[in-house]
């Protein structure tokens, strides 16, 4: 198998990308998983429905919506202007449809393990001299550990996998924006299926070992359905 | 401790309402499952806040409608030990008991690690992983953790409930030490009549969500007995046992008690149902039963449709249950002489106790 400079290319933007987007939603998602998990405000069910609005949305839709919203007229592109930063067609408006794009995969299996922690540890937690925030990172987080295992990877192959919002947000700039996935649809417009195979072949087997690792780990990890 | 707490919270149809003021370091909370026990005690660590009223600990406020004062759970100094252990099962033993000591200020750690390691027998688990700790090893741990807490108050929400029977009566004397060898005060929350006895000197008694008593300990066996499936239970301290003809001779005061159960301990505890005691009016001729106790009529008590006789048996005491015929036809009156027959198979060894 020999893969061209563009292929190498390409997958290290896929990894680079996937990887900048596991941090940010490790970080965002946190937040928002552990609110949906403890909160009994009204408005949890409006948060969840949006937080897992990707996993049924078409690609091309969240991508359209996120082009126009990070464009010149749109809120997003009109912040980003005003200091000076450009998000469409780049890698960071790449990363940040990214993160909208795979927020359910990070967000419900923290959410799913922050609520089988249950209220106890937090309680006994707090009756030992533990504030919210102590209890937060001495108890919860540490007892939430395999679901932040099974969030992060979800989320660097979900990333790994995009294709639709990549399309919109990012086109097809070698060495920018092309990431694997775009890279094998151009091998397949330009009739390299050789190439094509090769490409594919290294997606496949990268996703099905990341599957296989996870479900030996953890049988009953994958808990939602992906549509892509 | 001084205690005193006027408090209501409703769930839909359910309310609770608890005015008391308790002082004393054995205080217990008696009441069947859904009587509000764990609702009150959760309110008291500040789990769960009241709909109105107050809550005040040895002067200082901790919740106020009124004045909008409710002060966080980890600045109350309450600890709790839960019916579940509730150990991190992310830290090892040492680290759960910890967990508490290091948040407690120093000004405050008067309890010494090494100290409660030795009275709780904790000594050969510190380095061991909680999941691989049995039931009743887990909830000296808890409890460990809870005294380490330095707590100015403990709550022990059933925490025995859990454990079986045999664990329950090794675990007992553990849960004494709270207040014995480190002098915490607690509130222990039990719907079990001898696990109150055993382990508090008054409580207070709910029922449907409401305060209906406050009585003594013992006063409380006593008045529920006519309810009690299991009527009193005597707790008899016993000396070492010799075999005597396929039974077992304990010293029991003065005098002896023969049992079936034998044991190898120098002391040992053992339960005997008021119900399992039969009365006579004269010496029998001749009887099954392997004990038959000359007894001394100290008092009588009602207790729902039963009547407690309290006997005094060569300096020992024991209550018996009959019913109001019984009395007449025995002729039961105080300092009036009546013999007492138990079998030997109706003591029940307390294991540990």
């Amino acid at each position: 198998m020999i893969l061209s400079n563009d292929d190498i290319q390409s997958i290290w933007l896929t990894i680079k990308l996937a990887s900048v987007v596991t941090a940010i939603l490790l970080i965002l998602g946190t937040p928002i998983a552990w609110w949906l998990a403890r909160s009994k405000s009204r408005l949890k069910g409006v948060i969840g429905a949006v937080v897992a609005l990707p996993l049924v949305l078409p690609p091309s839709v969240l991508g359209f919506y996120l082009l126009l919203a990070m464009g010149p007229n749109g809120p997003m592109g009109w912040l980003t202007s005003s200091i000076g930063i450009t998000l469409p067609f780049t890698f960071w408006g790449l990363a940040l449809a990214s993160v909208f794009y795979s927020l359910p995969f990070m967000v419900q299996p923290l959410q799913n393990a922050f609520e089988s922690i249950g209220d106890r540890p937090l309680e006994v937690a707090a009756t030992l001299g533990a504030s919210r925030l102590d209890a937060f990172f001495t108890v919860a987080l540490p007892l939430a550990r395999p679901g932040f295992l099974t969030a992060a990877i979800m989320t660097f192959a979900h990333t790994v996998g995009e294709f639709g919002v990549v399309l919109m947000i990012g086109g097809n700039i070698p060495g920018v924006t092309r990431v694997a996935s775009v890279q094998i649809y151009d091998h397949v417009e330009a009739l390299e299926y050789a190439q094509a195979h090769q490409m594919a072949a290294v997606m496949l087997l990268f996703s099905f070992l990341v599957l296989l690792a996870l479900y030996a780990w953890r049988p009953n990890a994958l808990n939602m359905t992906r549509r892509d | 401790m001084n205690l005193s707490m006027n408090v209501k919270k409703s769930f839909g149809s359910f309310t609770l309402s608890a005015n008391a003021t308790v002082s004393g370091d054995r205080v217990g909370i008696f009441g069947v499952s859904g009587s509000g026990k764990s609702t009150l005690v959760s309110m008291l660590a500040g789990l769960l806040k009241p709909d109105s009223g107050e809550i005040v600990l040895d002067g200082e406020c901790l919740f106020s409608s009124d004045r909008r004062i409710n002060v966080r759970p980890e600045k109350r100094r309450i600890a709790m030990v839960f019916q579940q252990h509730s150990l991190f099962s992310h830290l090892n033993v040492k680290h759960n008991l910890l967990y508490g000591f290091k948040r407690c200020s120093p000004e405050n750690r008067s309890i010494d690690f090494d100290a409660m390691v030795g009275v709780l027998n904790l000594e050969e688990l510190l380095g061991r992983e909680v999941i691989n700790l049995s039931g009743g090893e887990k909830q000296r741990v808890a409890l460990g953790r809870a005294i380490l807490a330095n707590p100015r108050l403990l709550l022990m929400d059933e925490p025995l409930s859990a454990l079986d029977d045999s664990l329950r009566f090794q675990i007992i004397p553990y849960l004494r030490s709270v207040s014995e060898q480190f002098g915490i005060p607690y509130l222990f929350i039990s719907h079990s009549l001898i696990e109150m006895r055993l382990m508090t000197d008054s409580a207070l008694v709910f029922e449907k969500g409401n305060m209906v008593e406050q009585v003594n300990s013992e006063q409380l066996a006593r008045n529920r007995m006519g309810q009690s499936h299991v009527g009193y239970i005597n707790l008899l301290q016993l000396g070492r046992p010799s075999e005597s003809a396929g039974l077992f001779a304990y010293p029991w005061g003065a005098g002896q008690l023969l049992l079936s159960e034998g044991s190898n301990r120098d002391k040992s505890m053992a339960e005997l149902s008021s119900k399992d005691i039969i009365l006579f009016k004269q010496h029998p001729e001749a009887i099954s039963a392997r004990n038959l106790l000359e007894c001394s009529v100290r008092s009588l008590f009602s207790s729902g449709r039963k009547i407690g006789v309290e006997l005094e048996c060569g300096g020992n005491s024991l209550i018996a249950e009959v019913v109001q015929d019984a009395v007449n036809e025995l002729g039961i009156v105080p300092g009036s002489t009546i013999y007492a027959a138990v079998k030997a198979s109706a003591f029940r060894m307390l294991p540990g106790a």
